[in-house]
């Protein structure tokens, strides 16, 4: 059995990985990011990053994890209905600048951190680089 | 009692600018809190306002080290996302300028490391050397900093004199191989100024997710060249220096190390460099609707890059960079508990932090 295979039957997903844009994608379902950052654990995978999209309309924001194994780069979307997602931070401790710098450029709550200031300074306000307005 | 020192955001020690706040209790430091943003420019959000030829100019700017790297892994990521493959000769130059670079960034960081310890002379040395290495990426490029040679689909300029630049390579290899080599790896100096301190441990750098050189300082063999090849690196032939202490001192190790393996793999990739065209036909691109990752191992460790475009656009919708600064800089903190004062600033500095690439 592969790597990305042993990954699948842990975190109990039928569905296949697939290769694209240079990335492994596995589709959670159903599965939280916390059940994910535990696996990647488990698997000694290198924590990478956090790339956040805002959506268009009122479809809300995709978060896609990024972890490395042995040189695969391994990716898990997200889908965010509300501005909100379990912080993994404390399973992770290389995911703290990221989600910190993500909170600022989006306004997306981790829920279950504190958060300090990371890039913006006193006064300035979160969101006001990357996020996009809706009319 | 314990008090805060802190260092920055404006310090000698520090290339530029950024804080870090020590409590200390006498000359032991107990804990410390970083502090970024000082060279936020809003790049991300920048690049959604320019066009696939501007984006890679403004994406060179994000660093001033290592400003080849980032339109190399902007320029593969929007390849995946056009389906272009640049040909063999364009992936040995890009091969050829990631190396120039890694060199004239390890020099960089030598020089720094050798003033920070006391080291003056030594400073002098490899500032003259990182010169003839900015020469010969000028020979190549006609520039110093910014050398414009990525491009969607190859790279803007040729190789055309092989063996004069070769004979350039194998000049500074002969340089360094008689005065910073040794005295990195033997001095007395340099080991009682370095061993011991700043260290990072194996489960640490796990945890922390480090990369680079400060990883494989920490006795973790990671480096993308090897695990996950890019450009023409399946066709080299190097060796990825391991230390498995996790001191400054392995730190200096691993780079004066990688130093020989960069003009190895120039060598290689000068003597190789296969014949035809630089880059694909054609100036414009159909981009395919959806997102393109891209890695690659800079001189500081892994920079990935995440484009995504939305279609019709001549624009992309999202670019986002990590870079291996932003990986690494936390560990800052583990690295300097329990250090002397006086050592932090080497100690950071061990990390060859980019302030820049980290706020972007």
């Amino acid at each position: 059995m592969s790597p990305l295979e042993s990954i699948s039957e842990r975190l109990g997903i039928t569905e296949p990985w697939v290769e694209k844009g240079g990335v492994h994608w596995l589709a959670p379902g159903a599965k939280s990011v916390r059940e994910v950052a535990q696996a990647m654990n488990e698997f000694n995978a290198r924590f990478v990053t956090i790339t956040a999209y805002q959506l268009p309309g009122d479809q809300g924001f995709r978060l896609e994890y990024h972890w490395d194994l042995n040189g695969q780069l391994l990716g898990f979307p997200f889908q965010l209905a509300a501005n909100s997602i379990e912080s993994i931070f404390d399973l992770c401790e290389a995911a703290d600048w990221i989600e910190r710098e993500i909170h600022e450029g989006f306004v997306i709550d981790f829920l279950g951190r504190e958060y300090e200031p990371l890039l913006l300074r006193q006064g300035d306000t979160p969101g006001v680089n990357l996020r996009e307005e809706k009319k | 009692m314990s008090y805060k020192i802190p260092m920055g955001p404006y310090h000698p020690g520090l290339e530029e600018p950024y804080k870090l706040d020590m409590i200390c209790e006498g000359e032991t430091v107990q804990d410390a809190k970083l502090h970024i943003g000082f060279n936020f420019r809003g790049i991300e959000h920048l690049a959604e306002t320019r066009n696939y030829i501007q984006v890679i100019a403004l994406m060179e700017r994000v660093c001033g080290i290592c400003s080849n790297i980032h339109t190399l892994t902007l320029c593969q990521a929007m390849e995946g996302l056009t389906g272009l493959t640049p040909p063999p000769r364009a992936k040995y130059i890009r091969v050829i300028m990631a190396e120039l670079e890694r060199l004239h960034s390890h020099v960089l960081w030598a020089g720094i490391a050798a003033k920070l310890m006391g080291f003056k002379t030594m400073f002098m040395t490899c500032f003259e050397l990182r010169e003839k290495v900015m020469d010969v990426l000028q020979a190549i490029s006609g520039n110093r900093v910014n050398y414009s040679m990525n491009r969607i689909g190859g790279v803007n300029r040729d190789i055309t004199d092989p063996p004069a630049i070769l004979a350039l390579v194998e000049a500074l290899e002969a340089e360094m191989a008689r005065t910073v080599i040794p005295i990195f790896t033997t001095s007395s100096t340099a080991r009682s100024r370095c061993a011991g301190i700043g260290v990072l441990t194996m489960e640490k750098a796990i945890s922390c997710g480090v990369v680079g050189p400060v990883a494989r300082a920490s006795g973790l063999p990671q480096d993308l060249r090897r695990a996950a090849p890019y450009a023409a690196y399946e066709e080299m032939e190097f060796d990825v220096p391991v230390q498995p202490d996790g001191d400054v001192r392995a730190r200096l190790l691993v780079r004066a190390l990688e130093i020989m393996e960069s003009c190895k793999i120039l060598r290689q990739a000068l003597a190789k460099l296969p014949p035809g065209e630089i880059h694909t036909e054609g100036e414009k691109f159909p981009f395919i609707t959806g997102t393109a990752t891209s890695r690659v191992e800079a001189p500081r460790g892994e920079v990935m890059y995440s484009v995504s475009w939305k279609e019709g656009s001549r624009n992309p919708a999202r670019v986002h960079v990590r870079t291996p600064t932003f990986a690494v800089m936390p560990a800052i903190r583990w690295m300097v508990q329990g250090a002397r004062l006086a050592d932090t600033p080497l100690i950071q500095a061990s990390i060859d932090p980019c302030y820049s690439c980290t706020d972007r």
